[in-house]
């Protein structure tokens, strides 16, 4: 009768034993599978930034705000008025018009020499939108088209620009 | 007897091992392989054809206007010359291939491989640039040119 009773405690003590390290393994995968989980959201959450970086960039030349419209002759694609855009720069009610991203245009080949109303048009880089937020760039090329006093005449001229809009890579 | 069964349990076992490796290393290749980001984006490409065209250069037309690369092309091709009497064909020439050179940086540390340009006009070539290797990943963009028949501007990023 002892005998059997021991053999049943064993037996119980196993199935205990049995159980308790299912739970631990059922938790050990769980964890596991919350990590990869939590790890692909903020992979996610960064190329979603990195995506409308990238739809701004692209329609951003087209937009009314920057595009040259029938101002060099015939309607132009990808072609941004930098007039329009110097213009915009000085306008304070535009400054977070783009939401948090930076917006800047570079010439292609230029030097690091910003726009401001003093330097204009001896310049090369035109920070349109400056939210002083650190961040990755995505670019576009545009054509950066103005309306130039060559030997008293006006004349359209036209440079190759890449426009940038940054987007915030969040650590943590 | 016993023995054979433990046999074919423990090739079974293996077999189990090996099947579940195959499939943990395919699904890694999977989620590495998605992750490979692109360093030039689809529509940099078009846009860079579309900017370099209204690029204006420093030839100019008889009513003295600045011309754009668009409108170089067709005068290369006519063999017309500038107000100061300079070739059209090298000023295309020289302009198109300053501004290759500034917006896409072929060194070995960068992650842009090479480019290569061609434009034809009136199934003519006019204009042919490459620089650096071809590779497998490319990114390429074609812009018809309206005042040409059979004209056309092809260009090829690789990286």
């Amino acid at each position: 009768m002892v005998k059997k009773t021991k053999r049943s405690q064993m037996k119980i003590q196993q199935t205990a034993f049995m159980l308790i390290a299912m739970t631990l393994l059922f938790v050990l995968a769980g964890v596991f599978f919350l990590g990869f989980k939590l790890s692909g959201l903020k992979k996610q959450a960064l190329s979603l930034e990195e995506n409308n970086a990238l739809l701004l960039v692209s329609k951003l030349a087209n937009s009314p705000e920057f595009s040259c419209e029938n101002s060099f002759g015939t309607k132009r694609t990808n072609c941004v008025d930098e007039d329009k855009v110097m213009a915009l720069k000085n306008n304070g009610g535009y400054s977070k018009f783009w939401g948090s991203s930076n917006i800047e245009i570079r010439k292609v080949g230029g030097s690091e020499r910003e726009c401001t109303a003093g330097s204009y048009p001896d310049c090369d880089v035109i920070k349109v939108s400056n939210t002083q937020q650190r961040g990755t760039y995505v670019g576009n090329f545009v054509a950066l088209c103005r309306k130039a006093n060559v030997k008293g005449y006006i004349e359209d001229k036209c440079e190759v620009a890449k426009l940038l809009v940054s987007y915030e890579v969040k650590n943590g | 007897m016993g023995k054979k069964k433990g046999q074919e349990e423990m090739v079974g076992f293996g077999l189990i091992i090996v099947l579940v490796a195959v499939i943990l290393l395919v699904f890694l290749w999977f989620s590495f392989s998605n992750s490979k980001k692109d360093v030039v984006q689809s529509y940099e490409g078009e846009s860079f054809i579309q900017a370099a065209l209204q690029h204006s250069s420093e030839c100019q037309d008889s009513r003295g206007n600045f011309m754009d690369v668009e409108d170089l092309i067709s005068a290369c091709y006519k063999k017309t010359r500038c107000s100061d009497e300079k070739d059209t064909c090298q000023i295309l020439n020289s302009s198109l291939t300053a501004i290759l050179k500034d917006s896409w940086r072929v060194q070995n540390d960068s992650p842009i491989k090479g480019y290569e340009m061609n434009i034809s006009f009136n199934e003519e070539e006019v204009f042919y640039a490459k620089e650096g290797n071809s590779s497998v990943d490319s990114k390429g963009a074609i812009q018809g040119l309206p005042t040409g028949k059979n004209s056309q501007v092809v260009f090829n990023v690789y990286y």
